[in-house]
């Protein structure tokens, strides 16, 4: 953008006033409406799932752990491991897109309905509201006298928070290690130093973020606030207020009017102000500090309603709807989007339905290059890693190739039991007829498969060293 | 862009806060990043079995290895900060007169 020092949009003045001014706290007032019961419905399902879905058990097992002491991801059945990193990066990429996608069809929806950051804020204000009041008793408690009763009330909301961000860090600790155990060795006291410090390193954050930092995190802690208006265009749906049908506002529109003068349908009553999380005017146009979490349009309505006026002065709409042009809700980047995410997706059930659950590592001995044994036959000796990552126990059998004749010394058929999620090692001799060695090195195969399902193997390469026989 | 008063030096006006998030945020989610891809190549107990602290649990080790990770990452960000203050800075009065 160039200036050339003369005109500044209007509604931006603000915004370099913001950068001096120290914080203050933003007093929230309450709202009802369509859009504060779908933010309440969104907490109380999100919350719900976080603090529930740890109890919940699958095939006798945490139904979701990540179990980091055993290096093993249990995910309703399925066993993952550090190995299977990549089906993260896959869950990572559809979740960015599916970001975008919403965003550039409704704005910060995943601001205002299901970020963490809005779901525990929201949480901890219905706590703060439950023991101090609406917004305008808490101003009123901070500014009045301190006694024992702002004291009392002070203390009763910390101790709801603390309650609070202690039961959070405990659950959070609980997806990476069993919860149940968790819980009985928390009632006896009897957690190991690193669970009860992440316990409360984790509980201390929820409580900073949540009850003091709460709309500064998103205004300077959120990459995405900053770029989201990248995925904005002229239909995405973003909360806005009516300036034409709105201005010129007036507290007194009929007297305004009986004045001559002409007057919009806002009423400049302020509540719009009073309920944002962030603590701004709408009113000014679009904001990076909107979450969109829609407060403003449930109280104005209100208010539209009481004074006899249309609603809809704040409400969801387009720049184009706006300006009077047709709306385009399907438009080719919504189906760009969808079509990368469902190919992503694709990708990752296809990936997942045909992942062989069984990982064999060759460790050649580094002991001795070669031995030749008492019949005159060339031996390596190795070690072999079976992990079996399936969700059953079985028997594997191993076998060799790659070179004539080759075989493991002293077995016929070599077996081993590998329970589920378990790796065991094999030391294994191998051994040739000198006459089949070609070259030093020559690559050979280890063959591991399971008896009961002969279509999880695999056949792993190894290197066979050897003396050259002229 | 609007230009700013030059009495107002917006490096020292800051927010308390957005300083100190600018530091410790970003180095944080690096460092959460760099612990799960690290961790997801190596397995600690080789590690402590290598570094000779074969009875340090993998609790520990994650732990140490996050908050490692957080330290330098941190240290990162506050040189970037501080290099990222105006120059004038450097001379003892700070006056600005060159501008």
């Amino acid at each position: 953008m160039s200036s050339n020092g003369t005109a500044t949009p209007s509604g931006n003045n603000s915004d370099q006033d913001d950068l001096y001014q120290k914080h203050q706290k933003v007093y929230v007032r309450e709202v009802h409406g369509l859009f504060a019961t779908l933010r309440n419905t969104a907490m109380v399902v999100l919350l719900g799932i976080y603090y529930g879905l740890a109890w919940i058990n699958w095939d006798g097992q945490q139904a979701l752990l990540f179990d980091l002491p055993e290096r093993k991801f249990y995910i309703f059945g399925l066993v993952f491991w550090p190995q299977d990193f990549i089906y993260l990066s896959a869950l990572l990429i559809i979740a960015a897109i599916a970001l975008f996608m919403f965003t550039s069809l409704a704005g910060r929806l995943w601001c205002g309905y299901a970020c963490p950051q809005t779901v525990w804020t929201e949480m901890y204000m219905w706590m703060e509201r439950l023991v101090e009041g609406d917004g305008r008793k808490q101003r009123k408690l901070d500014q009045g006298k301190h006694d024992s009763s702002y004291f009392g009330k002070k203390a009763a909301k910390h101790a709801l928070w603390l309650a609070f961000s202690l039961w959070t860090g405990f659950t959070f600790v609980g997806y990476f290690t069993p919860i149940r155990e968790l819980a009985e060795n928390f009632i006896t006291w009897n957690l190991g130093p690193w669970e009860t410090f992440w316990i409360f390193f984790y509980g201390f954050a929820t409580y900073g973020n949540a009850g003091f930092m709460r709309e500064q995190v998103c205004i300077y802690m959120c990459p995405y606030a900053r770029f989201q208006s990248a995925m904005f265009d002229r239909d995405t749906l973003i909360i806005s207020y009516d300036e034409k049908r709105g201005e010129p506002r007036s507290r007194k529109p009929k007297k305004a009017l009986e004045a001559g003068e002409t007057s919009g349908d806002c009423v400049d009553c302020g509540l719009c102000v009073q309920v944002c999380p962030t603590g701004i005017d709408i009113r000014n146009g679009l904001q990076y500090q909107c979450i969109g979490c829609a407060a403003c349009i449930d109280v104005c309505d209100q208010v539209m309603e009481k004074v006899g006026n249309p609603k809809g002065l704040i409400r969801y709409t387009t720049e184009n709807a706006l300006e009077g042009n047709p709306a385009h809700i399907l438009r080719p980047r919504v189906f760009i989007y969808v079509g990368i995410i469902t190919l992503v997706f694709g990708l990752l059930i296809y990936s997942i339905l045909t992942r062989t659950p069984l990982e064999v590592d060759v460790i050649r001995d580094r002991a001795a290059l070669y031995n030749e044994n008492n019949m005159g036959l060339i031996e390596n000796v190795y070690h072999l890693k079976v992990i079996n990552m399936d969700a059953r126990d079985h028997e594997f059998s191993i076998g060799v190739d790659g070179l004539e004749g080759i075989r493991i010394a002293g077995e016929t058929d070599l077996r081993v039991m590998v329970k589920s999620g378990a790796v065991v090692e094999v030391p294994l001799r191998v051994e040739v007829d000198p006459a089949s060695i070609k070259q030093r090195s020559s690559e050979i195969y280890f063959n591991v498969s399971a008896i009961d399902q002969p279509d999880l193997l695999q056949n792993e390469p190894g290197k066979f060293i050897g003396p050259v026989s002229r | 862009m609007p230009t700013l008063p030059v009495n107002r030096r917006p490096s020292e006006e800051l927010p308390v806060v957005q300083r100190i998030v600018s530091v410790m945020w970003p180095s944080f989610v690096t460092a959460a990043a760099s612990t799960i891809v690290f961790f997801a190549l190596f397995d600690p107990s080789d590690l402590a079995r290598l570094l000779g602290f074969p009875e340090l649990s993998a609790f520990a080790a994650y732990t140490a290895g996050f908050f490692g990770f957080w330290l330098s990452t941190s240290i990162s960000s506050t040189l970037s900060g501080y290099f990222s203050q105006p120059t004038y800075r450097a001379n003892s009065n700070g006056s600005l007169d060159r501008e």
